[in-house]
């Protein structure tokens, strides 16, 4: 098939899935691309394996040529002047932007229900044939992956906002390592935490990405440096490291705490047949204890919102935010001024979280907030580094190498990307179901630890069905693969493993 | 609009006409044209001076009243004095100061952006410096060279890991929100200066006060607002992100004068290690004062400040753009808080400003208005790593410091006044001392066939020269300082042909101002052409010139010869120089000749 054919279809679904809400906006520029790359391919000189490709970008991620809302509508009329880095290389390599995502407003949210473009539809649906959530905050990059709106979608991670997406819609969510990909131009919602991940139908169409966006960049401060990258490069090639898969099974860590009693049957039933199959093919599976897992969850609900108050105090109406129209109030004063614009900007899950970052990083209760959550995700990181057999690569500390030759970790933790399946959007978004805010948070608890600690971590769709007849689609589990810091490729490939077992 | 702005001199040596610089920090407060950084006491009022007398009875003689005026102004001046005293005796006032300055950087502190202010506005920023969503900063290490400088210089200790937090309040000259500073973990820690007698501190404080400072941190610079009336607002982010120091001293500070002097002194040290690009008349650097006080003796209070306890509750007076305003402030706020606790008041931790010209404090915002600054960690910016080879070499090539300038210039190699050193070091950031310097090292070389005592005295008559002949030339024509003017070799040759007695005193300063006004004849040529070299009158001229002098006044000669009246000579001896020659007459061999004519010795 043509890229052209390919792309048509792709714009052709974009059409036909409008009422799912994937898209804030479309690209009209796909026709011309399409056509040049389709000459390149004929002649030879293809750019990549993405070119004229469309990929779809999350609207938190800067474009020159179309808006960059981040849902929000203090956002509204803003223009970002320059691509952002990963949108410059896929383009560098020959990818066509099939357009901007939906998501949660700046990133926040689990559903992708709190946008300022309305809630984004899962195709997935319930027994009563309402729909689903698509996850967050990346649903509608996930949702655009999955009904074959584009070929591949790009979306940000902070605390499970790809891989949870990915779980819930059946695609592949993939979360690098920290410093991985670039963060140029991702408008930021908590930067200790925030990372560029990937959507696709297959590992590899994700692993193709990853080659393209895993560069160094100078514009990114916490862009993994060439000198880091080389020391985990070489780490890896040690031997007792480069076997694994290719000549020695893998060691597989359960984590414990991760078999909680709320879990629901069908992703338990998934995560069995995950371990299963691996076990069938000669991989060994070790129950491993993760202690901090229950904490993490909190101290991510700390730290995240207070980067994030942080980081949205920009967007006061003087040069970003909309200022509404009108007098501010009877009084001209300053703090008028910009208690309209960020209370007519902001949506409510927003607010939620730049009064609770605000509160944990006030005077009275930054020690016990902010300080404590900081002090467990250190604790987060020490957790996972006991239970790998590699060792962090960029800790030098001698007395972990000599405990990390005496001790037998594992190579990667299996576990389920979400405890429970999608629920519907009507519960999520009816105001008298008993759902708190909080319960949303929820869905996070597997995907955060992860996060914390920087490590990569990708979700693939593996089945849970049971014995009971049920539509197949529903029992689409998301498991989670998750490996030690810079062990990029060993979690894509055990992902792309695990898809054996998809359907 | 331009206007000149003056240097600190005692002689008031007007230095390069500046355009016009406002400042804001995170209040506004008006750009203050500083006459003079000399603490100079508020004039007395003095009245009655037309007091209406439409009684007879009163009218007293205008002598007699200005006399009785003056007697009350200076009875109510010993009556304050006394006042003041009796207050310093009761209450101790305690100082920590906080200043600001800007660095003499090329960029921002996390942009390449160019720092040069006189861009159009808003045209020298990057994305980051913007706040542009999306955009990361990334750190400028060539920023840290002036701040390292200037950390050293104030005898800091430098610390090998620091952080950058953001500080948040909400104000339009701060596009992000926040302003990052170094809050939590600051480069520079435990320095300290300390000043003399010569530095202008307060009598109480001896001959010597060490004034520690608690730490110095990185910090960005604000846009600038400019008020367009009625309702909008001009802001210009040439300067957002400009790098700045803020430095934050112990409070061991107890007399108002001491801490003008240590505002000026930091000043000083700033500009010679050149880690600042324009001082405080600029708007390059500001401070704002914590002032409290107690009773002396009693150290019950019960707050505490970088690990000094027991002192009383502070107000904070923000933005001081003068010295004379750190002192007036600090003065006013003093008084301000005694008079509320001795009527039983008590004070508040509160925001106070100060307003150029004014007597009083006023209130900016309390306790209740306090802004929390909910100070985060930077989550983009990697930690700050310091080596020691780094500040080791900075501490090698750092210029010398003024302390030791001074020290220098009062020493015998230069055998300088005190009132000589101290300009000559402050002027023009040191270029007239290297100057001076220039000149006196050509005069060695030039009288090394003097004898030690003339050469002796060489510093003491070069520094004469630059200061005050020079000086003068330039406040005369209302000139900036410029070393090109009169050459160092030209000063040397008309102070070296002085000192030989090739030309009398009057010739120099003519020859000097000829140089000045644009003679670019070597000195030599131009005594030549000009027929300035003294040739010596012979004694039977100076006779011939004593006896005219004495013929004309002969009553005054007698009155010499009899009542010893010896004063009167320098009558003659001026009389001699009218009517010899113009340049011949050396007043020390006239004077001789009308001695031996009149007194007959």
């Amino acid at each position: 098939m043509s890229l052209l054919l390919e792309a048509e279809r792709y714009v052709a679904n974009q059409s036909s899935h409008l009422a799912l809400n994937a898209f804030i906006t479309h690209s009209g520029r796909w026709l011309g691309q399409a056509k040049d790359a389709d000459l390149r391919r004929k002649q030879g000189k293809t750019k990549s394996r993405l070119d004229g490709r469309l990929i779809a970008f999350k609207d938190n991620i800067c474009t020159r040529d179309l808006p960059t809302t981040c849902a929000s509508k203090s956002l509204e009329a803003f223009r970002s002047p320059f691509n952002a880095t990963v949108v410059q290389q896929l383009e560098d390599a020959g990818a066509i932007i099939a357009g901007k995502t939906n998501l949660d407003e700046f990133g926040m949210g689990s559903h992708s229900v709190h946008s300022r473009f309305g809630p984004v539809k899962n195709a997935r649906c319930s027994d009563d044939l309402s729909h689903l959530s698509a996850g967050g905050s990346s649903g509608g990059s996930a949702v655009a992956v999955a009904t074959d709106q584009c070929y591949l979608a790009i979306g940000t991670d902070t605390g499970g906002s790809v891989r949870l997406p990915a779980a819930y819609t059946g695609t592949v969510g993939f979360k690098p390592s920290y410093g991985r990909l670039s963060r140029w131009g991702v408008v930021a919602y908590a930067n200790s935490l925030d990372t560029v991940g990937i959507l696709a139908k297959e590992t590899s169409t994700v692993r193709d990405a990853f080659a393209v966006l895993n560069q160094h960049d100078p514009r990114d401060p916490t862009s993994l440096s060439p000198p880091s990258r080389s020391r985990i490069a070489s780490k890896l090639e040690l031997p007792q490291l480069s076997s694994r898969l290719e000549s020695a099974p893998l060691r597989i860590g359960i984590p414990l705490e991760y078999n909680v009693s709320e879990l629901a049957p069908s992703v338990r039933r998934a995560w069995y047949r995950s371990l299963e199959y691996l076990r069938r093919q000669g991989h060994t599976i070790h129950p491993v204890s993760l202690p901090m897992t229950k904490s993490a969850l909190s101290a991510y609900y700390v730290l995240a919102p207070a980067e994030a108050s942080s980081n949205l105090a920009k967007y006061d109406g003087v040069r970003y935010g909309t200022h509404p129209e009108g007098p501010n109030s009877e009084d001209e004063s300053e703090s008028y001024l910009y208690a309209r614009t960020r209370g007519e900007g902001f949506g409510p899950e927003v607010k939620r979280r730049i009064m609770l970052g605000a509160f944990s990083l006030s005077a009275q209760a930054i020690d016990n907030y902010f300080i404590q959550a900081q002090r467990i995700r250190r604790l987060v990181r020490h957790d996972f580094d006991a239970v790998f057999r590699a060792e962090h690569p960029l800790t030098s500390n001698a007395s972990r190498i000599e405990e990390s030759t005496t001790k037998a970790g594992v190579d990667v933790l299996i576990c389920p990307t979400a405890p429970s399946p999608p629920p519907s959007i009507s519960d999520l978004m009816n105001a008298s179901a008993a759902i708190s805010p909080l319960d949303a948070y929820v869905s996070d608890v597997f995907t955060v630890p992860a996060s914390l600690a920087g490590l990569p971590a990708i979700s693939v769709p593996v089945s849970g069905k049971g014995n009971v007849e049920h539509h197949a689609d529903n029992d689409l589990a998301g498991i989670q693969v998750v490996g030690q810091y810079g062990d990029d490729d060993l979690v894509l490939n055990v992902g792309e493993l695990l898809e054996g077992c998809a359907i | 609009m331009l206007r000149p702005c003056l240097r600190y001199s005692p002689r008031a040596v007007r230095s390069p006409r500046c355009p016009q610089y406002s400042y804001r920090n995170s209040l506004q407060s008006p750009p203050v044209n500083q006459k003079s950084f000399l603490p100079l006491p508020s004039p007395p009022s003095i009245r009655g001076l037309q007091t209406p007398s439409t009684d007879s009875q009163d009218r007293i003689p205008l002598r007699k009243q200005l006399k009785q005026d003056a007697k009350s102004v200076k009875a109510r001046r010993r009556e304050r004095r006394e006042q003041e005293e009796a207050s310093r005796q009761k209450w101790e006032l305690t100082v920590g100061v906080e200043i600001h300055a800007q660095l003499n950087t090329e960029t921002k502190l996390f942009s390449r952006a160019s720092t040069s202010p006189s861009e159009l506005p808003n045209t020298n920023v990057a994305l980051f410096d913007l706040a542009f969503p999306g955009s990361q900063p990334e750190f400028q290490a060539a920023t840290l060279l002036p701040a390292l400088r200037a950390a050293i210089a104030l005898n800091c200790e430098i610390q090998p890991v620091s952080r950058f937090d953001r500080k948040h309040y909400f104000y339009q000259d701060q596009p992000a929100g926040y302003q990052i500073t170094q809050y939590y973990e600051p480069f520079a820690r435990n320095g300290y200066i300390d000043l003399y007698g010569y530095d202008g501190i307060a009598p109480e404080d001896g001959d010597q006060v060490r004034i520690g400072i608690k730490q110095i941190q990185l910090e960005q610079d604000t846009a600038k607002s400019q008020e367009l009336p009625p309702s909008t607002q001009l802001l210009d982010f040439n300067r957002v992100s400009h790098p700045l120091i803020e430095i934050i001293t112990m409070p061991q500070i107890h007399t108002p004068a001491t801490a003008a002097a240590f505002v000026r002194k930091v000043q000083s040290i700033l500009q010679s290690c050149n880690a600042v690009t324009t001082g405080m008349e600029l708007g390059g650097l500001r401070a704002d004062i914590n002032v409290s006080i107690r009773q002396r003796g009693d150290d019950s209070g019960s707050h505490q400040y970088g690990g000094i306890g027991g002192l009383g509750q502070r107000t904070e007076i923000k933005n001081l753009s003068s010295f004379k305003a750190v002192e007036d402030a600090i003065i006013a706020e003093k008084n301000r808080q005694i008079s509320v606790l001795e009527s039983g008041g008590v004070i508040e931790g509160e925001t106070r400003g100060w307003t150029i010209g004014s007597t009083e404090t006023r209130k900016l915002r309390g306790k209740e208005g306090e802004v929390d600054y909910r100070y985060m960690p930077d989550p983009d910016i990697p930690p700050l790593l310091i080596g020691q080879e780094l500040v080791a070499e900075l501490s090698r090539t750092l210029p010398t410091a003024p302390d030791a300038l001074l020290n220098m210039l009062l020493s015998p190699e230069y055998g300088l006044p005190i009132e000589d050193a101290k300009p000559l070091v402050e002027l023009e950031d040191g270029a007239r001392l290297e100057y001076y310097q220039y000149v006196v090292d050509i005069l060695r070389e030039l009288q090394q066939d003097l004898d030690p005592k003339a050469r002796a005295s060489l510093g003491r008559v070069a520094g004469n020269w630059v200061l005050h002949e020079l000086g003068a030339l330039l406040t005369k024509m209302d000139l900036p300082w410029d070393a090109e003017r009169v050459t160092a070799q030209s000063l040397a040759a008309i102070i070296d042909n002085l000192q030989r007695k090739q030309i009398t005193g009057a010739t120099a300063k003519q020859v000097l101002g000829m140089l000045f006004d644009g003679d670019r004849r070597p000195v030599a040529q131009l005594l030549e052409d000009e027929n300035l070299i003294l040739r010596p009158l012979s004694r039977e001229e100076y006779m011939a010139l004593a006896e005219a002098a004495i013929e004309q006044n002969p009553q005054m000669a007698e009155q010499i010869r009899r009542k010893n009246q010896l004063g009167k000579l320098g009558w003659f001896v001026g009389q001699m120089m009218r009517t010899g020659e113009k340049g011949r007459v050396e007043a020390q061999k006239a004077e001789a000749i009308l001695r031996e004519l009149i007194l007959g010795s």
